[in-house]
């Protein structure tokens, strides 16, 4: 990634659902919005995932076609470094700066204990979109195959095409059966799964959305708008939720607990990243880098110009002012990006 | 002739004024200028282009003329075998026939999300009509769930690199969404990563890379790497971005400075990511990106139809001003404004509502934000030469588009409904004079097309008296004239909607690509073949445009059937039926060498002598048979004949194919000179035709039979053989059992691959080698020779 590329703070005229905010850079109600490089990110390839247990312990995952990175701040700077064996890792997750693991493609994972990375077999060459859980030893693992759609399901499922698996960060994945007519859509991979306060979603290719009801996934109604993939979600509590997706067009959707709405905001490209720390702003990122902030309560769209110029496929925030967005190009020869989001003044 | 009278009736308005001229109230004024130096003839170079550039187009043409072979990557899974197989009308880069329609499936869930419906393992709804592989049958299978079904209509790349070049700013500035002066007219612009989209009939694409890189997947199977940034640079419509990978090896430095990130300086970064990799074994990509580049180049230069000047043409000019009258030019745009100038798009390229008749369904993401009744306004320039009409090709004329029209141009629609006969000519005639009126042809032949030399490929047989000539080119242009609709075509399946549709290899009369196959299809139960209830031939298109043919539940054998050239058929119809029946040797008694020989006798109790199963016995029959099976089209019941469907189940009266123009279609074929032969090195040719004989070809690739003006040079017998491996099944057709064939005379040989009877092979040798049954000791023989006899056999097949 070369650095003339960047263009801090630049609001782009193309998505026109903000005001006009004029000049070079954003503002919101408390200051100035900022977007600037977090880390070169030349070393690590294309990043797509980012999570931290803290401000000063973050954790940004990616590749390229040989590799599986994980580039780590440890409050003082960035460092990255490569898991043996591991491919290209697409998601991270956590539960404490000695309890994090990752998943990636071609059935890759490993777990961190606060000093190092193991790898982990997980009995799958599926590629592992996702993981969350709402404690270690229960977490969920999704993902599957775009292309090829192989069976992913248990010893009783043949044909499922729908990937979730149980997992307790040691052991191989466990497939989980989804009821056959929960896919209604001949999906072949879920994006990510994400949940708080006992409420647990996953979401997909083709716009499907899963939810758990503790004893089984079923499928979830979003609406006609719902025709295009889900890539991500994320929320501040069980009834105040962010989906994010689409490809040449955006789709976004919201949660009040009871039901989902779906949008397909007009001239806005596909949304991969989201993330929430206040309850009626979710950080959005998507496709050349574009970032923006999106307001659950009235679906205002406020465009924050472009985080980079690469898409970005994960947005996180540490809670404490910084929200980062990592991205990058799953092609030869695997560009990468990160940034990040302060407000100042 | 009744197949004329629409074409006659816009014609007559030009160039006869007394009868059309009506009392003009206010005075004419064009609709504006026009950009310089941006329009050619329609398939010809932008006026505009560099001499850098058009060698680009050059060599961008011959990659869209290019046929794919399976081992160039064609497939598996596939609906034509090149770009300008749909892109060919009037010239290639234009639009095509009904017969080039591919569908769109999709399915719906219960809560109302529709998506694509796969097809061969193609995602994006692309129903693929054609497979070469093991994962699906011939004719992959559309799913009983995909219920949604819309048809496409291919539309014209003429000036599209000048679309490119216009301003977001330019076709958003007519955008009214909710309609808010009123109007009765809204637009609305459709959008793709962000960007406004202007490509495809929803307006759905920004990219001419991402337009032509999707169809060059779903459609020929054939897969593309993105370009990279210096190339994306370096097209004529500068189409990169800071988003672009660089070029790998390329050393030159990025010149950046002019970018910030996501705009770009046409709005067109957004190039679909499709599918780099397919399930073929032919190495991604498979087509280089140096070809690619030619291809998107060669589309960016196509030059704008040219717009006559009708200051003197007082009907074009009364058209204009009732166009203008009805709100025509609401959405339909005269001018856009252009870097260059003013463009005479005729479109505002925004989405309208067009109601719910032509309500395609298709509300999927691929679409992006478009509905099912939302289609782009589709620029007219160029409309005289670019029919069918509408998305679907539903309208076989200008009158009936207009008709067609509905939703938000309903009112439009009604206005024309209620002009009177001359005005609805004067406004098809201002129509027809926004380009390409000179190019206008039946089908695809250009007026005044020359009469091909006798020896020459689509000559005649001999020289031709002045009678003969004149019926000779009206039977060619009957040949290549293309049936619509409410011709009766489609009745309702059909293959092609006219004879050259499928014959056209390596011109007119000739054989056709693997994306014009006919497919045949079976039901099996042990050793009893079974015609399916609609017959054995597996249509591909239907007139009813919100479905597709699917082949009944139990079909389980799936047939390809290329298609074989027409040359010298009339020498062949001219064989004395003993001269076929005298090769006989059905139980190889006659001369025990292994090869059989059969008759195939047909219903009628004559000697077939052609189809792939010499199914059929005469030229005259050869004509009712392609007419009713390939046209969907009735002939008038004749007796003796035995082939020809004489009813059918579309709404047009009985017979739609006239007696004399069936005679006259089988007079040209009559007079269809055989292919010529040709030589390049005449010792090796020589060397081969001993080899042929050496090693058995003879056998059954007679090289001559005895015809009344002397012998005939087609290296057949014209008898059925088995050639398919033992056990395998086949289709059975009249007295041909399932793993016999004609066998396939060689003549021409060289330019009317693909070979065998499914296509299969992409060469003659592979042709060679795919033969088997009682042809097995030849094939094996041809295995054991050397390279150099191999080479000589090979010189020879091809100087046929």
């Amino acid at each position: 990634m070369k650095k003339t590329q960047w263009l801090w703070c630049t609001l782009s005229t193309l998505v026109a659902c903000s005001g006009d905010k004029g000049g070079d850079s954003g503002s919101s109600g408390e200051g100035e919005i900022v977007w600037s490089e977090a880390f070169d990110a030349t070393e690590a390839g294309a990043l797509s995932g980012i999570w931290g247990s803290g401000p000063d312990d973050v954790f940004a995952v990616g590749g390229d076609a040989e590799r599986g990175t994980v580039t780590h701040y440890d409050g003082a700077g960035w460092t990255t470094g490569e898991i043996p064996g591991a491919s290209l890792l697409v998601w991270v997750y956590g539960f404490g700066p000695g309890e994090v693991y990752t998943v990636g493609v071609d059935g890759s994972a490993a777990r961190y204990d606060g000093s190092s990375w193991t790898p982990v077999e997980t009995g799958t060459d599926h590629d592992l979109w996702g993981i969350f859980g709402f404690s270690s030893d229960e977490m969920w693992v999704v993902g599957g195959d775009p292309d090829d759609g192989n069976d992913c399901g248990d010893a009783s499922q043949k044909g499922q095409k729908t990937c979730i698996w149980r997992w307790d960060g040691q052991s191989e994945l466990v497939p989980v059966a989804i009821g056959a007519g929960e896919n209604d859509r001949g999906t072949t991979s879920m994006f990510k799964v994400w949940g708080i306060d006992g409420k647990l979603f996953s979401v997909g290719q083709t716009g499907l959305v899963l939810e758990w009801d503790g004893s089984s996934w079923s499928r979830v109604s979003m609406g006609a708008e719902a025709n295009d993939d889900f890539v991500s979600l994320w929320g501040t509590s069980a009834d105040n939720m962010v989906m994010v997706g689409g490809r040449g067009s955006a789709r976004i959707a919201t949660y009040d607990g009871a039901a989902w709405t779906t949008t397909a905001p007009a001239g806005v490209a596909g949304i991969n990243g989201v993330h929430m720390v206040e309850p009626d702003q979710a950080i959005v990122g998507g496709l050349y880098g574009w970032v923006a902030a999106y307001q659950p309560s009235t679906g205002e769209l406020t465009d924050e110009g472009f985080a980079g110029s690469i898409d970005v496929h994960a947005v996180w925030g540490d809670g404490e002012g910084k929200t980062y967005a990592v991205g990058g190009h799953f092609l030869e020869p695997y560009h990468g990006s990160a940034s990040v989001r302060t407000v100042e003044g | 002739m009744l197949r004329w009278l629409p074409l006659t009736a816009l014609v007559a308005c030009s160039g006869d004024e007394t009868d059309s001229i009506v009392p003009i109230e206010r005075v004419w004024q064009s609709h504006g200028e026009i950009a310089p130096n941006i329009s050619s003839r329609m398939g010809d170079v932008i006026p505009s282009a560099t001499d850098e550039q058009r060698a680009t187009f050059e060599r961008g043409l011959a990659v869209a003329t290019r046929r794919f072979s399976l081992e160039d990557g064609l497939g598996p899974g596939f609906n034509v075998t090149f770009c300008a197989a749909c892109h060919e009308k009037p010239d290639f880069g234009g639009s095509a026939g009904l017969y080039r329609n591919f569908a769109i499936g999709a399915e719906q869930t219960d809560d109302g999300v529709v998506f694509p419906g796969d097809s061969a393992g193609n995602e994006s709804g692309v129903v693929r009509v054609y497979y070469y592989g093991h994962d699906y049958p011939a004719r992959p299978p559309v799913a009983t769930d995909v219920e949604i079904i819309a048809q496409r209509n291919a539309i014209p790349f003429f000036g599209v690199g000048l679309l490119a070049e216009l301003t977001e700013e330019e076709i958003l500035s007519r955008a009214d969404e909710f309609d808010a002066d009123g109007d009765g007219i809204s637009g609305r612009p459709n959008y793709e990563e962000g960007f406004v989209g202007r490509f495809g009939l929803k307006a759905q694409t920004v990219s001419i890379e991402g337009f032509i890189r999707g169809p060059l997947s779903n459609h020929l199977g054939v897969t593309t790497d993105p370009l990279c940034h210096e190339l994306r640079a370096a097209l004529p419509v500068d189409s990169s971005s800071a988003d672009d990978e660089p070029c790998a090896d390329s050393s030159a430095a990025l010149n950046l400075d002019w970018m910030r990130p996501g705009v770009l300086p046409y709005g067109q970064a957004a190039a679909q990511s499709g599918p780099i990799t397919d399930a073929d074994d032919a190495p991604d990509p498979e087509l280089s990106v140096s070809d690619l580049f030619d291809l998107v180049s060669y589309a960016m230069l196509l030059g704008a139809p040219a717009v006559e000047d009708i200051s003197e043409n007082q009907s074009a000019k009364n058209g204009q001003l009732l166009f203008d009258d009805m709100g025509c030019g609401d959405c339909h745009t005269p001018r856009l404004d252009s870097p260059r100038g003013p463009l005479p798009i005729y479109s505002d390229l925004l989405l309208h509502d067009m109601g719910e008749e032509l309500d395609d369904g298709l509300r999927i993401a691929g679409m992006q934000n478009a509905l099912g009744s939302e289609f782009r306004t589709q620029p007219l320039w160029g409309l005289a030469a670019v029919g069918p009409y509408l998305h679907d090709g539903r309208a076989h004329t200008i009158y009936e588009a207009i008709d067609m029209h509905g939703g938000e141009a309903q009112a439009g629609a009604d206005a024309f409904a209620a002009l009177s006969s001359w005005e609805r000519d004067d406004v098809a005639e201002f129509l027809m004079s926004l380009g390409g009126r000179d190019q206008l042809s039946p089908g695809l032949v250009p007026p005044d097309d020359p009469l091909r030399a006798v020896g020459e490929y689509g000559g005649p047989v001999r020289a031709l008296s002045a009678d003969e000539e004149e019926r000779f080119l009206a039977g060619r242009e009957l040949f290549d004239f293309e049936f619509g609709f409410s011709d009766g075509a489609g009745g309702p399946r059909f293959n092609g909607d006219s004879c050259r549709a499928c014959h056209f290899e390596p011109v007119i009369g000739g054989s056709g690509p693997r994306g014009v196959n006919v497919m045949r299809h079976g039901i099996t139960s042990g050793d009893a073949f079974t015609s399916p209830n609609v017959g054995t031939i597996l249509h591909k298109q239907t007139r009813d445009l919100t479905d597709v043919v699917r082949a009944q539940d139990a079909a389980d054998i799936f047939e390809h059937r290329q298609t074989p050239a027409l040359f010298g058929l009339g020498l062949i119809d001219d064989l004395d039926e003993a001269v076929i029946t005298a090769s006989a040797d059905p139980d190889d008694t006659e001369s025990p060498d292994g090869i059989t020989g059969r008759v195939s006798w047909t219903d009628g109790g004559q000697v077939g002598r052609f189809g792939w199963k010499a199914q059929v016995p005469s030229l005259t029959e050869f004509v009712r048979d392609a007419v009713s099976a390939e046209f969907g089209m009735t002939l008038d019941y004749e007796e003796g004949l035995t082939f020809g469907a004489i009813q059918d189940n579309d709404d047009v009266p009985d017979p739609e194919f006239a007696p004399e123009d069936a005679e006259l279609l089988a007079d040209f074929m009559r007079m269809l000179g055989p292919p010529p032969r040709t030589s390049t090195d005449a010792a090796a040719e020589a060397a081969g035709e001993d080899v042929f004989v050496a090693v058995g070809c003879d056998g059954c690739h007679t090289p001559s039979l005895e015809g009344p003006e002397g012998p005939v040079e087609l290296y057949s017998d014209l008898l059925l053989h088995e050639v398919l491996p033992e056990g395998e099944s086949g289709i059975e057709e009249a007295s041909a059992g399932e793993r016999e064939f004609r066998t396939a005379p060689l003549w021409g040989l060289a330019v009317t691959g693909p070979y065998l009877h499914d296509g299969s092979a992409d060469t003659i040798v592979q042709a060679i080698e795919g033969h088997a049954g009682e042809a097995t000791g030849v094939v094996e023989a041809y295995q054991a020779l050397s390279e150099a006899d191999r080479a000589a056999l090979n010189a020879f097949l091809e100087s046929l």
